[in-house]
This record gives structure tokens, C-alpha cells and sequence, in this order.
């Protein structure tokens, strides 16, 4: 065991040995990386600040009937009776809106009045306004019963609001799929950066490997440092990663805040939580080693 | 076929020298312990045995790289425990490729390779760098490595077993002691001489205690008197017991050490002075 300890320490420090033996290029690698690997930790940040956004925000469980403007209110009241007779269950309230009470609440707005004004007649339907119970899934189930609804005779238009947080929740899912692809790009990123530094030093060390199989070192003996070198230049990547995408958090929050204070609201980008980065940096050490693995096993081949 | 040889054929050491390599080399195969025999004669006839034991034997090998020509033709040789052999030709007769089927660098294309009682042919290749290990090899190109000090070169054979740090520094020391560099630990081999370089790559090939040791060409580009100096290191590891294949053209420094030879040419043997092949 111990035997076994002192030749894992050999190795690591001849890897962190070869490191420092070649700072500039040591550094251009670990920077190449860390900046491929800085962009989907930002995209992560972005996606895991908006979702709580699109998941708290509430949507309204209102369902707007125009009638067709030909519509009597005898047929909308009856249309208002059917909704309250047949979804008893879903819905909470059921108020018929005329439309002389909407042309009225329109006129009382100070932009609206002037123009309402000079209209020969009132050209709104009559309405009503369903407030639906709540619901697991709010959003699919108040699409249902508007579509639902829409087939009705003498109803022109359903209208209700759960479509934009349904463009957001389709907006994030198209990130998420980006993101998981940009992630795939970096994984041959980093495989190909990682493979390519240890085919150099397996060439520059060609002769210490000769010398090591001389005197009868193992293939395991002679792959451990570059195993080391790959996980070592992966985990030294992925913290400086995280640095570089919290470097860039700051400017883009100053930037956000102020554009989310005049929406009157407040939105800050946070980087996702240590124990995911912690287990980002330990993927990417094993990702790393296992191309070093590949590329010292074709390079220093016997 | 070649014969058994005695381990003493060609030798021209005295009488107390064989007693002296008796001991060390059944020390080496009993791993340093001493004998646990109440009876004088029993230790007697235990050494007679491993004295007598083949250290190294070659049977119908033959080497090639692809379809090219074979570089080794049907060679039959045995050496025994503690010998000191040399292998002779002109250059490019084979003598490298020898020495490497015997350290275990390369696999033979044919024939059967025993050293120090394994059967190389048959041994996959993962297994070989533990035999590598009980056998000493020393280059022509000596393949020091230059970014380090010359203690360090020494102490890779000893890293690559694992050896504990404060151990490994003391026989390390002892390995450049014994080759006449004591003191030089801190050079870099590109501040020693050729013979310097040469011997540091003994001490390398030594420091872990390998019951054979193999060289190429050691004594080759280096003046008379250093050429002396390093073939006395090799006598002194033999003295104790080390089995000695050293390749050589230099027809003088064979016959002032007057050891067995066996002389290749073309990839064949066509003569072994003194014995029959």
C-alpha cells in the first residue's frame, strides 16, 4: 500500500514538475479551457436565474369570451350559465361584463376618451370573464378549455394570459437545449486540448519513457504522470473557469439591474451552487485524464 | 544446441573469488538471507546447484522486424549463474538485438528465451517490465536524462519499484560510490566526461541489484585507460556474483579479460572461443 502510495506521489509530482517546466504553454492550455468551459457556466447561471422566474410567475388564471358583437345578452348570459354548468369544478367565478360597462371603463381612461369619443356607435362585444380554480398545470389546462370554448357558437375570441409565460418556458427550453449541446462542444474541447498538450509532452518526454521502460518501469508507471497532467491542467481549468464567469457576472448584473429597475422589478445572475461546480470541476478532471489516458496510450506506444 | 557451460568456463578469477561470487550469488537467490543450513555440506552442494543454475539461454531464436531478413538466425547459447561472456561481431552482425532479447526489450519473431529461470517468449508483455527489473541494462547510447542530476538518473529504477525515499538516496549513493563517482551527485551528466557518462549509466543499471547485467558497446569511443576503468567496474559487479553480456568489437579488451566470447556475424554464431557451440 505504501509502496503503491509513494509511486502515485512520484507521479503527480512529476506531473506537476512537467506543469511548471513549461509555464507559458502550461497557462495558454489551462486558459484555452477555462474560457471554453467559462461559457456554459455563465449560460447555466443565466438559465438557473430565469427559471424561478417563469415557475413563480403567476399565471393568470383568467379566461377572457368576446361574444360575437351580434350576440344578444340573452346568449350571453346563457353562455356564462353553460360555463358555470358544466365546469363547476374548474372554475371559481363566472362574471358577464356588457359592453356598455366595458366602452364606459374604457372611456374613463384619459387616453382612450377622446377617441371613444368620436365612434358613431359601441363597437365592443359583450364578455365574460372566468376565473378558473387552481390547477397543477394552469397554463395547459386554461388552453384546453379555451380552445374548448372556442368552438362554441356566438364566441369570437378566447383570450387569455398564460401564452407569454408559455413563450418564456419555450424560450428557456430552447437554452436548455443549446446549452446542453454548447456542453457537448466544450467536452471535445476540453478532450481534444487535454490530448493534444499530452501527445507534446509525450513527445517531449520520449526520452525519460525509454529510460523508465529500461529499468523496468510498468506502463501504468509511465502513464501515471500524464494521467495526473490531464486531471491536474482539467481541475486547474474548471476553477479558473468559475473565476473567469463570476469576473464576468459582475458587469452583467450592474448592466441587468439597471435594466430590470425600469421594468420596476430586480434580477441578478448568480453562478450555480458550489456543490454543481465542485461536481463540473470534478467531471472535467475525469474527462481530462481519460483523454490523457488515450492519447499517451496511442503516443508512447512499446 | 549450444552446451551447458560451467559458470566458470573462461574465467581466469582465483579460487577465492569463486568462493566469494559462491556466496554472494546464493545470497542474491535466497534475497539476502543468509543460509539457514546447519550442515556445512548441505550449503556446499546448494551453491554447487546455484552455481550451475542457467542464468540465461537461447534456444533456435530467431529475430526479424517484419519481412525483412532475419537480424537472428537460429542462435543456441547458454550462460550460467555469475559468468562473464562477451559478444563479438562487426557492427550491425546482431550483437544489439541480442543484448535486447535478453534484457527483455523486445520479443524474439521465433525460439525460446529463458532468463533468470522465466521464459520471455511466453511471458506477456505486461510481465516483462518485472523481469527488466533483475536485469541491468546499459546502452550504447547511454540515455541519460540531462534535466536532472546525476543522483536522480540513478534513482529512477528505484522510484519506478516504489522504493522508500530515504532508502533509495542511500543506494543510490552506494551505486555511484562503487563506480567511482562518489561526490559527483549534483552534476548534470553533460558536465561528466564520456566515461563519467558511462559509468553513471552502470550505476543506474546496478543500483537495483540485478542478478545480470547486459551492456552494449560500453567501452566504445572512450580512450584506452577509461575503457580499462569501466571494463574493472563491470569485473568488480562480476567478482560479487553478477552474471556479465557485454558486446564488444574491441578485440584487445577481450582478450586481456580472457572471458568466454560469442562471436556473431551476419545473424548467425560462427564461433565461441574456448567452447563449443
Amino acid at each position: 500500500m505504501k509502496r503503491w502510495l509513494r509511486q502515485h506521489r512520484y507521479a503527480l509530482q512529476v506531473a506537476v514538475r512537467r506543469l511548471l517546466s513549461q509555464p507559458f504553454s502550461s497557462l495558454a492550455n489551462v486558459l484555452v479551457i477555462a474560457l471554453t468551459l467559462s461559457v456554459p457556466i455563465m449560460g447555466a447561471s443565466i438559465l438557473q436565474s430565469a427559471e424561478p422566474v417563469a415557475r413563480e410567475m403567476p399565471v393568470s388564471p383568467e379566461i377572457t369570451l368576446f361574444m360575437n358583437p351580434e350576440a344578444d345578452r340573452q346568449t350571453t348570459q346563457e353562455t356564462a350559465e353553460k360555463i358555470r354548468g358544466e365546469h363547476a369544478d374548474e372554475v371559481s367565478s363566472v362574471r358577464v361584463v356588457a359592453r356598455e360597462q366595458a366602452l364606459d371603463t374604457l372611456k374613463s381612461h384619459p387616453n382612450w376618451g377622446d377617441a371613444l369619443a368620436a365612434l358613431p356607435g359601441n363597437p365592443l362585444p359583450d364578455s365574460i370573464v372566468i376565473t378558473l380554480n387552481e390547477h397543477t398545470n394552469l397554463a395547459g389546462h386554461a388552453d384546453e378549455l379555451a380552445s374548448q370554448w372556442q368552438q362554441w357558437p356566438n364566441v369570437d375570441l378566447v383570450q387569455h394570459d398564460s401564452a407569454w409565460v408559455q413563450r418564456l418556458e419555450a424560450i428557456l427550453q430552447f437554452i436548455r437545449i443549446g446549452l446542453a449541446l454548447l456542453a457537448a462542444g466544450v467536452v471535445l474541447v476540453v478532450l481534444a486540448t487535454i490530448f493534444n498538450t499530452v501527445r507534446l509532452q509525450a513527445l517531449t518526454q520520449r526520452e525519460e519513457i525509454a529510460v523508465a521502460r529500461l529499468v523496468g518501469a510498468t506502463e501504468s508507471f509511465v502513464r501515471r504522470p500524464f494521467l495526473y497532467l490531464g486531471a491536474l491542467t482539467g481541475l486547474i481549468s474548471a476553477l479558473a473557469a468559475v473565476g473567469l464567469a463570476r469576473l464576468a457576472l459582475t458587469p452583467l448584473n450592474a448592466a441587468l439591474d439597471r435594466l430590470a429597475s425600469t421594468y420596476g422589478t430586480q434580477l441578478q445572475l448568480v453562478l450555480p451552487d458550489p456543490a454543481s461546480l465542485a461536481l463540473t470541476a470534478i467531471v472535467v478532471s475525469i474527462l481530462a485524464a481519460f483523454s490523457a489516458r488515450w492519447s499517451v496510450t496511442r503516443n508512447t506506444r512499446f | 544446441m549450444g552446451a551447458i557451460m560451467s559458470p566458470m568456463a573462461g574465467c581466469c578469477e582465483t579460487r577465492g573469488h569463486d568462493i566469494i561470487r559462491a556466496r554472494l550469488v546464493f545470497k542474491a537467490a535466497v534475497l539476502n538471507t543468509p543460509p539457514p543450513l546447519a550442515r556445512p555440506h548441505m550449503a556446499v552442494l546448494l551453491w554447487a546447484l546455484i552455481l550451475s543454475a542457467i542464468m540465461i539461454e537461447f534456444q533456435h531464436v530467431f529475430k526479424s522486424y517484419g519481412r525483412a531478413r532475419n537480424i537472428l538466425s537460429d542462435i543456441n547459447f547458454r550462460i550460467g549463474a555469475g559468468e562473464f561472456v562477451f559478444v563479438s561481431g562487426p557492427s550491425g552482425a546482431g550483437k544489439s538485438t541480442l543484448l535486447k532479447l535478453v534484457g527483455g526489450l523486445e520479443p524474439p519473431s521465433r525460439g525460446a528465451i529463458s532468463v533468470n529461470g522465466h521464459r520471455i517468449d511466453e511471458m506477456p508483455t505486461r510481465a516483462r517490465p518485472y523481469l527488466r527489473r533483475a536485469v541491468g541494462v546499459t546502452l550504447h547510447d547511454t540515455h541519460l536524462l540531462y534535466d536532472r542530476s546525476a543522483i536522480e538518473n540513478v534513482l529512477l529504477p528505484l522510484k519506478v519499484i516504489g522504493l522508500e525515499q530515504s532508502v533509495a538516496w542511500t543506494r543510490a549513493r552506494a551505486a555511484l560510490d562503487k563506480v567511482g563517482l562518489a561526490g559527483k551527485d549534483d552534476f548534470n551528466p553533460v558536465e561528466m566526461s564520456g566515461g563519467e557518462q558511462q559509468r553513471l549509466a552502470i550505476a543506474r543499471a546496478i543500483v537495483n541489484r540485478p542478478a545480470i547485467l547486459i551492456a552494449d558497446e560500453p567501452t566504445a569511443n572512450l580512450d584506452h585507460e577509461t575503457a580499462r576503468r569501466i571494463m574493472e567496474v563491470f569485473r568488480d559487479f562480476n567478482r560479487v556474483g553478477v552474471t556479465l553480456l557485454i558486446a564488444s568489437h574491441d578485440k584487445s579488451l577481450m582478450a586481456h579479460y580472457a572471458a568466454r566470447t560469442l562471436h556473431i556475424d551476419n545473424g548467425r554464431f560462427t564461433d565461441v572461443q574456448g567452447v563449443a557451440v
